[in-house]
């Protein structure tokens, strides 16, 4: 697979656990080491993923 | 002297210096079109990303998802961090359409697609459909701010005054030096915006004893509020997605982001843009989400959720002075956001519709008075639908809710957004009806109430949208051409530039 097939698939997988693990695992879970807590762990997961990406682009002329 | 006299000295102040800022804008304001709309697409790295930030983050923040969290719990914070994670779609987005605006001279988002789509049709609907839903969109900031210089007030400032305030400074802001005098203010905004709401959380949170005794209070308080759905029923899947769906495309589907795709000087403040907006999303998110949480610990029982902020810079605890600032701070968010709103329809107006469909002969200078004339008429009409809406009470009426039905609307030209980068075989015609039909389904979804199975407005609309431009874009004839020299020139350039 390419690159950038890869950086999709890892998108797709960022948005299922979106939905899977708040309303699935930690449904019961009534504390801020809950969803709370997975949420902020998970959008720091998508915003370091995409720095990965993004600080290897390099100057171009269009 | 009474808070009302310092409250209108704050917002005395905050004017000055946005004038300020925007007459020096204006000092570097060339000539023609490109210069006036993309601030001659030169524009760094930390200006860009202040700008992208401001414009995106709005009273809605401070205001309309603190009010969400109050009512609703954490899944107000998935919601809004279902857009940052959509964010992650820049590393696909951002070059591609800094590299063909560049190239080929886009001024708007919807230029590109009718020169992708070979149809001048394809940007019109395109530039109709932000019109009709960027209003709603436009008036919540307002409303944001009306309900804010009320609360903080006591009640002495008239929520429409508010709204007046921030019609006449965006219409200022956006009309001296066009996009130069937008992305300067909003550069100044973005940072009293983020400085100010970081400050006063502080305070609130020492108030009630460091985070761990808030965390706790929260806890013991209102457990049911931290998980999904909350036992009230809200944040149902349905809910959820509903809300975040039109959120995970915003960074695409709503203009006065998009166009921004186009402004940074080089690859290097492209880089800047991006890292910097998903920092500051991160901490702003963050403060808003907490900010909510704490204001149902200290002014519970409230009948309207969106006053949840002003109910809690009223509180004894927050000094007067520092309720000021942050009335200013959320004030600033929500103006950066109208004048970058109002100054990108101009330039929809004026390019796609005006240029497009009525003149394609009219000068620069004729398309430039035509955008001009354009942004004190939308701020009207933002104007006297806010007002309308400000009276009333219920979950659609709400500032986040209300926000997310007007990116439902702009969600219907994603399909057309997609195929224009990544499928060759699609053509304007599906993009056309996608987009039309699309958008009647959220509009009638939205006005009569109607949810089929649960599902939101602009859930419908999209399952709707995405197979009939498929199907048909498969059934009629695609500009080959076109495609192949668009879509071959990016190939290449994103191999050189080490883009995926």
């Amino acid at each position: 697979m390419t690159k950038s097939a890869w950086a999709w698939v890892w998108f797709g997988l960022l948005l299922a656990l979106d939905i899977a693990i708040p309303w699935y695992v930690l449904t019961n879970v009534e504390k801020m080491s809950g969803a709370f807590l997975f949420w902020t762990i998970w959008v720091l997961a998508a915003i370091i993923s995409a720095f990965i990406i993004f600080l290897r682009w390099r100057e171009v002329k269009p | 002297m009474s808070v009302t006299f310092w409250v209108w000295f704050g917002i005395g102040i905050y004017i000055a210096v946005g004038l300020g800022i925007a007459l020096m804008a204006r000092r570097q304001l060339g000539a023609g079109v490109s210069e006036f709309f993309l601030a001659d697409r030169k524009v760094g790295g930390f200006v860009s990303a202040l700008t992208y930030s401001a414009t995106t983050y709005s009273a809605f923040m401070m205001i309309g998802l603190a009010g969400l969290t109050y009512l609703s719990g954490v899944g107000a914070l998935g919601f809004e961090l279902t857009y940052l994670c959509g964010m992650f779609m820049m590393v696909f987005f951002l070059p591609r359409f800094w590299l063909v605006g560049k190239k080929y001279g886009y001024v708007s988002p919807m230029e590109l697609l009718s020169d992708r789509y070979q149809n001048r049709g394809v940007g019109a609907t395109a530039a109709i459909l932000a019109m009709v839903f960027l209003v709603p969109y436009s008036a919540v900031q307002l409303m944001g701010i009306g309900y804010l210089m009320n609360g903080v007030s006591g009640g002495a400032i008239p929520v429409v005054a508010g709204i007046g305030i921030a019609v006449l400074c965006a219409i200022a802001w956006s009309n001296i030096a066009g996009m130069r005098s937008v992305a300067w203010t909003d550069a100044f905004q973005a940072l009293i915006m983020i400085v100010t709401s970081a400050v006063v959380l502080g305070v609130v949170i020492n108030a009630l004893g460091g985070f761990g005794s808030f965390f706790d209070k929260l806890e013991s308080a209102v457990p049911g509020l931290l998980s999904v759905p909350t036992a009230k029923g809200a944040f149902s899947i349905n809910m959820f997605i509903g809300l975040a769906l039109p959120w995970l495309f915003f960074l695409i589907s709503n203009p006065q982001v998009s166009q921004r795709l186009f402004i940074p000087k080089s690859v290097t403040a492209m880089k800047q843009m991006l890292g910097g907006f998903l920092i500051f999303g991160f901490i702003y998110t963050l403060i808003s989400v907490l900010w909510g949480f704490s204001a149902t610990l200290l002014v519970p029982g409230l009948e309207n959720a969106d006053k949840a902020t002003p109910s809690l810079l009223a509180l004894p605890i927050i000094p007067t002075g520092l309720a000021i600032v942050v009335m200013i701070g959320i004030t600033a968010a929500a103006i950066s956001t109208i004048d970058s709103i109002l100054l990108t329809l101009s330039s929809v107006w004026a390019r796609d519709i005006h240029k497009g469909l009525i003149n394609p002969k009219v000068s620069e200078k004729g398309e430039l008075r035509v955008g001009q004339w354009v942004i004190p008429i939308m701020a009207i009409i933002a104007f006297v639908f806010a007002w309308w809406a400000a009276g009333k009470t219920g979950l659609n009426f709400m500032i986040a809710p209300l926000s997310s039905a007007a990116s439902a609307g702009l969600l219907m030209a994603v399909p057309t957004i997609f195929g224009a980068f990544f499928w060759k075989r699609g053509t304007a015609f599906g993009a056309i009806v996608s987009m039309i039909v699309g958008a009647i389904i959220v509009l009638v979804f939205q006005l009569t109430g109607w949810k089929p199975l649960g599902w939101w407005p602009g859930v419908w609309g999209f399952v709707v949208c995405v197979p009939l431009f498929v199907i048909v874009s498969l059934a009629t004839k695609p500009p080959r051409d076109k495609a192949e020299e668009f879509l071959g020139y990016l190939k290449g350039a994103l191999k050189k530039g080490r883009f995926i």
